[in-house]
């Protein structure tokens, strides 16, 4: 955001916070939520648990502002603490992701496959993964992020990345036969 | 299911972005009511050794009364003395 549009910019903002102005944060927080949202929805199941995961980037954001160098824009630094936060979630909530069930799997086998019921088959699918194959696969394929963007907001890098989307592949079209099978 | 099939079903995915606008409602007056719970319950460091100072105000006076009354044996002075003495010129002279 520009100061010419009247709005102050992110840096003043964060300076704002810093000095002890919630406001400021919250202003921070409504110009950025959208993104975080987004982001943390695809690693969530419902409405009350996106909630508590965006809460918890915010919250992480806020005590970890004090480290923002300012080398790139916020919205950069905000998303990094956003996608860590989520493969902690992913983490913490493994255990409960294996009770995740689907009636029958369909195979898509035209180019014109229903976008939601596509979001279930990936959702049961995705759930079977690893927390690491399941960060790399959706940053890659479903938020539509490059290698290097991964390996960016990660921390890891490019080849590990590189090497766990494509074992990420290998297993969803395992788990996927399998399951069409039945 | 092959890479085909397995693109297609991402692209499709793509498709159904998640619609989280009911959610972000309000979500900064949730956020900060949760982060001044946390203010609350967070107790700063300094503020235990207020609350424990009483704990050591009784080690002070247990520590002061037991100097005062405990029982003192004279004739194990004599003998840590003694044998302090002979292990000091044993030293000295090599013996």
């Amino acid at each position: 955001m520009s100061a010419q549009t009247g709005e102050p910019t992110d840096d003043r903002l964060i300076q704002s916070t810093l000095a002890g102005d919630d406001e400021a944060f919250a202003a921070l927080v409504q110009r950025h939520k959208r993104r975080i949202f987004g982001i943390a929805a695809r690693f969530t199941r419902n409405d009350h648990e996106l909630d508590d995961l965006c809460q918890e980037i915010f919250i992480k954001a806020y005590r970890q502002l004090g480290k923002f160098r300012g080398d790139a824009p916020f919205e950069h630094w905000l998303t990094r603490v956003g996608v860590r936060t989520c493969y902690d979630h992913l983490r913490k909530t493994r255990h409960d992701r294996d009770a995740v069930a689907l009636d029958n799997i369909e195979l898509p086998t035209t180019d014109n496959i229903e976008p939601r019921r596509a979001r279930e088959v990936l959702d049961f699918a995705l759930a079977k993964l690893s927390a690491e194959e399941r960060l790399v696969i959706t940053l890659l394929e479903l938020e539509e992020r490059t290698v290097r963007e991964i390996a960016e907001l990660t921390g890891w890098s490019e080849s590990n990345v590189k090497v766990r989307a494509f074992r990420a592949r290998q297993s969803l079209k395992k788990i996927l036969e399998i399951h069409h099978e039945r | 299911m092959n890479d085909d099939q397995l693109n297609k079903l991402f692209t499709a995915a793509r498709q159904a972005t998640p619609d989280t606008e009911r959610t972000e409602v309000a979500f900064e007056t949730r956020l900060f009511a949760r982060l001044r719970e946390q203010r609350q319950a967070a107790v700063p460091w300094f503020a235990w050794t207020w609350r424990l100072a009483p704990v050591f105000a009784a080690i002070v006076i247990a520590l002061g009364v037991w100097n005062f009354t405990a029982p003192t044996d004279p004739l194990a002075d004599l003998v840590g003395d003694a044998s302090d003495e002979a292990a000091l010129v044993a030293m000295l002279t090599g013996e």
